[in-house]
């Protein structure tokens, strides 16, 4: 072997991989533009479409990125978190479609679904915290990893016992069905409104890690949380607050989900979970503004890239391929850049 | 109560309650509701309604630290606490019940499906809400009792008393296999249970004092036992091969005495153990989460398919895939282990450098573009799409085909045994010692010489080949194969079998599997259950007895050693001292995990 390994194998096997994987790109996308397969109005719709699946994203990206900047550890059960606050304000939605309650006052009701949404899902991420993951603080790696893949299923299927199998609709305010004329294109409201609201979120977040007390006992913690301690920090109030925090942004992107998909079922979680943590990745894990533009960059890739660079393949329904799409960048992702966009492209070790 | 305070009673109390609130939510009391254990009376869904209360009072009696004395409880004073916070948790619950009486189940039932007007029935035990109220606070009292009483006596009462009442309910639950069994051994099955439920009374009594007294008995001369087979064994090497050669015949009577249904389930039992011993290597053995490993299971299954000459499944019926062969079974099982431990090169290649968080994510990720490749529909003229594929060979050597349930268990024993093997010479091979190193410390590892990225491949490789060729079984098994049977589930699954006993534990694989898939298999009201329980057990397993039910050795050494290293670990740990040193916690929480 000695001789081999003087050889930087690794190198050069990842830069020939990298310009295949280019070509590949290139050679798609140049296929699917030439041939015209989609119109300009049709791109136009996919890059909206991509941004707001973004934004949502990107809010429960920020879930993972704050717990892992603190802990170090991912929480896999966080895209439950998020269904919990989904299925929560689901119930308040029914009620007041029915009673004409959503339609008459949509901004009181869409707080109030807010309000309820936020609450479910920092009360579970909080519940989660402390049941299954304080007594394992300082235990062996693999084991908080094992336990959350065990909570996340165990939350899944806890969902399903307590509101059943099958996905139920979800009704949105009347006023914000159709959409409006933006840019000389209909931009439907409802994506208009997720990106702002989830904007919203994210400089609010911005500003409470920045500006208070509490977010720079956060920063001090995920620094270094034994000296955080000893300055007078107390941790564990720390931690539960960044599990309540990443729930309260989980709640808002589970009923802006809902509202864009108009469904919530009991397995909703995963799929966003995996994403959202594709997109943490993607942006830098353990940077809000990593979190954010990670979310947007997935959402965008989702939507553009299966169109892009399969279709010119003339592969059949590229969208079916859209998910394995998502694991392929994560993959991509961790072998080129383990950093993300934001980091420093190093592969951390141990 | 003495040193158990009102205050804590009360919140232990409230605790319970949460505990029957949730089974009740989450609709496994009444999907147990006539599950016969024991009589008519006791059903597995009113052993639900006792058992938290017990575990209740059972907790709330530990021994507490009171001004920096450790304070343990007397046996009145702990009974007393007991029945205090069982009775405050059956109190609230009947209050629970009556409130949703009152307050109108149809109402409560448009969020939680499964409040209905039967499973108020069953919880006031059909008396109205009132006499419920009152027999379910008397029920949590006495549970309550029990459980403190449980937890003050000494470990030589106890633990023949929990390990009795765990086997009466164990086999009250094999109510489907005991049976059949007994009449193929031309046994009246009458003798211990009542017709198609539960053990009858006079017998459940014999059992429990059987259990009982073995486990007195073992309690006193089983050191003894032990160390004089130890030493005869290793005098005379015959005596282990005798053992071995007894479990094995054991292991190969079983599909005659229980008929093919129970034949069925052993099947797929034997298809999870090859899988959990493949996963014990990655992540047992070199500690890498994999948890992508239905990847492997899946290349298993279509690679054997595609090799012996499967057809596709269309609209139209049946059509040649893309690429086919038509080889024997025999060889084609070792071109897919050997393929996929390839494969687990590659995909092990990119990835291995990272951190063990991102390893198991990154394998998820491939195991999910593997479960999405096999449905879509670039890759069916291959693989078959949604429809899948069908008429995968049957194993046959001359007229015996492999595919009836009975004759399967033979081929996947094989398969096991040899994995066995394979697992055990590993494990203490220098191959098995490298990987320990590494999993335990890597740069250390490194720094003694050990090629941490060749050991970490040849895991990858071989936990893929050991997985692919229980894909390959279960291909035959089921002779056709849809994308619905290649999900992340099958990645948990094998997941927590391996967990469940023990990480890096041969035996705990097979009781694993034995467990997780073997019950559920075997009462189908497990069924809509199963990945609560597999999720479940995760979690209780990771934080209450994280070295398993069957755990190995050195694993064991070093989760304790980190627990010194680490204090705040090693406080919480401390606290579960006393339980874990008596097993007894472990065994009512599995207790509870398998019958929730």
């Amino acid at each position: 072997m000695g001789r081999l390994e003087r050889l930087p194998w690794r190198t050069i096997i990842l830069v020939v991989l990298a310009v295949l994987i280019l070509a590949t790109i290139a050679i798609g996308a140049f296929r699917t533009l030439t041939e015209g397969a989609y119109s300009a109005d049709a791109w136009r719709d996919f890059i909206i479409l991509g941004l707001a699946q973004g934004a949502i994203y990107a809010l429960v990206a920020l879930g993972y990125t704050l717990v892992y900047g603190i802990l170090r550890m991912i929480n896999f059960a966080h895209g439950e978190v998020f269904m919990f606050g989904a299925f929560a304000s689901y119930f308040f939605s029914a009620a007041y479609a029915e009673s004409g309650f959503l339609d008459r006052e949509p901004l009181l009701s869409l707080t109030i679904l807010l309000v309820v949404a936020m609450a479910t899902s920092a009360g579970v991420a909080m519940l989660l915290e402390r049941v299954a993951y304080r007594p394992l603080r300082g235990a062996p790696r693999l084991v908080p990893l094992i336990t959350a893949i065990g909570a996340s299923l165990f939350l899944a299927n806890t969902a399903r016992g307590f509101f059943g199998s099958s996905p139920r609709g979800y009704r949105k305010p009347e006023v914000l069905e159709g959409s409006w004329t933006f840019l000389g294109g209909d931009v439907p409201k409802i994506r208009v409104v997720v990106l702002l609201t989830a904007a919203l979120a994210v400089v609010a977040l911005s500003l409470f890690v920045a500006r208070t007390k509490t977010g720079r006992s956060m920063r001090a913690v995920a620094e270094d949380s034994e000296i955080a301690s000893l300055m007078g920090v107390h941790v564990d109030g720390v931690i539960v607050t960044t599990f309540a925090i990443g729930g309260l942004l989980a709640g808002i992107a589970g009923v802006l989900y809902s509202m864009t998909f108009e469904q919530v079922n009991f397995f909703m979680g995963f799929q966003i979970g995996i994403a959202a943590f594709t997109a943490a990745v993607l942006g830098g894990i353990g940077s809000i503004a990593g979190a954010a533009i990670g979310g947007l960059s997935l959402g965008l890739l989702q939507a553009l890239g299966p169109s892009l660079i399969l279709t010119g393949y003339h592969i059949p329904s590229p969208f079916q391929l859209r998910e394995a799409f998502t694991f392929l960048v994560l993959v991509l992702v961790l072998i080129f850049r383990p950093g993300g966009i934001l980091g420093t492209g190093e592969a951390e070790k141990v | 109560m003495g040193p158990v305070g009102v205050r804590s009673a009360i919140a232990a109390g409230l605790i319970g309650f949460v505990g029957s609130l949730y089974l009740a939510l989450v609709g496994l009391t009444e999907r147990f509701a006539d599950l016969e254990l024991i009589g008519e009376q006791i059903t597995l869904g009113r052993l639900l309604i006792v058992l938290p209360p017990l575990i209740t009072g059972f907790v709330v009696s530990r021994p507490r630290v009171v001004a920096g004395e450790r304070r343990v409880a007397s046996l009145g004073q702990a009974s007393a606490a007991g029945a205090f916070a069982g009775g405050v948790a059956g109190a609230v619950f009947g209050a629970a019940v009556a409130f949703a009486e009152w307050f109108g189940v149809d109402r409560i039932r448009e969020v939680f499906i499964t409040v209905s007007p039967t499973l108020i029935e069953f919880l006031t035990f059909e008396q109205g809400v009132a006499v419920g109220f009152v027999i379910l606070t008397v029920l949590g009292l006495i549970a309550g009792g029990v459980g403190g009483a449980l937890k003050a006596a000494s470990s030589r009462v106890r633990r023949p008393i929990v390990v009795g009442a765990s086997v009466t309910v164990l086999l009250g639950l094999l109510q489907r296999i005991i049976p059949v069994a007994m009449r193929q051994l031309d046994l009246d099955p009458s003798v211990l249970y009542l017709p198609s439920a539960g053990l009858t009374v006079p017998a459940a009594i014999v059992v429990f004092a059987l259990a009982a007294g073995a486990n007195v008995l073992w309690t006193r001369s089983g050191q003894q036992v032990r160390a004089r087979f130890r030493a005869t064994a290793s005098e005379q090497p015959i005596v282990r091969t005798a053992v071995l050669l007894a479990i094995l015949a054991i292991a190969s009577t079983v599909p005659l005495l229980v008929g093919t249904v129970i034949s069925e389930v052993l099947g797929t039992v034997m298809v999870f153990m090859l899988l959990g011993l493949g996963l014990n290597i990655v992540v047992g053995y070199a500690g890498l989460l994999d948890l992508g490993y239905v990847a492997f299971f899946a290349f298993g299954a279509y690679a054997l398919a595609l090799l012996t000459g499967a057809t596709l499944n269309t609209t139209t019926g049946a059509a040649a895939p893309a690429f086919s062969l038509d080889l024997s079974f025999y060889l084609s099982v070792w071109i897919v282990a050997a393929l996929a431990a390839g494969v687990g090169v590659l995909i092990g290649a990119p990835v291995l450098r990272l951190r063990g968080d991102y390893l198991a994510i990154v394998t998820l990720g491939l195991g999910e573009i593997v479960s999405i490749l096999t449905q879509s529909r670039w890759l069916q003229p291959v693989v078959g799409g949604p429809q899948g594929m069908r008429g995968v060979t049957d194993a046959a050597i001359g007229d015996i085909s492999f595919r009836p349930p009975q004759n399967f268990y033979y081929l996947a024993l094989a398969f096991v045994m040899l994995a066995v093997f394979v697992s055990w010479r590993l494990s203490s091979s220098r191959v098995g010692r490298a990987w320990n190193a590494m999993r335990e410390d890597e740069q250390i590892a490194d720094a003694m010489g050990i090629s941490t990225t060749k050991y970490k491949l040849l895991a990858f490789a071989m936990g893929g080949a050991i997985g692919a060729i229980g894909g390959a079984l279960f291909a035959v098994k089921i002779g056709s194969l849809t994308p619905a049977s290649f999900q992340i589930l099958v990645s948990i699954t094998a997941l927590a079998v391996v967990v469940l006993g023990g990480l890096g534990s041969i035996p705990g694989v097979v009781v694993g599997a034995l467990v997780l898939i073997g019950l559920p298999g075997l009462l189908r009201e497990f069924e809509e259950y199963r990945q609560l329980i597999y999720g479940g057990t995760l979690v209780a397993i990771m934080v209450l007895r994280p070295q398993g039910l069957i755990p190995n050795v050195r694993r064991t050494r070093e989760l304790h050693e980190e627990e010194v290293e680490q204090d705040a670990w090693a406080r919480s740990a401390a606290q579960r001292e006393e339980p874990y040193a008596t097993v007894v916690v472990g065994d009512t929480v599995d207790e509870e995990e398998r019958s929730t």
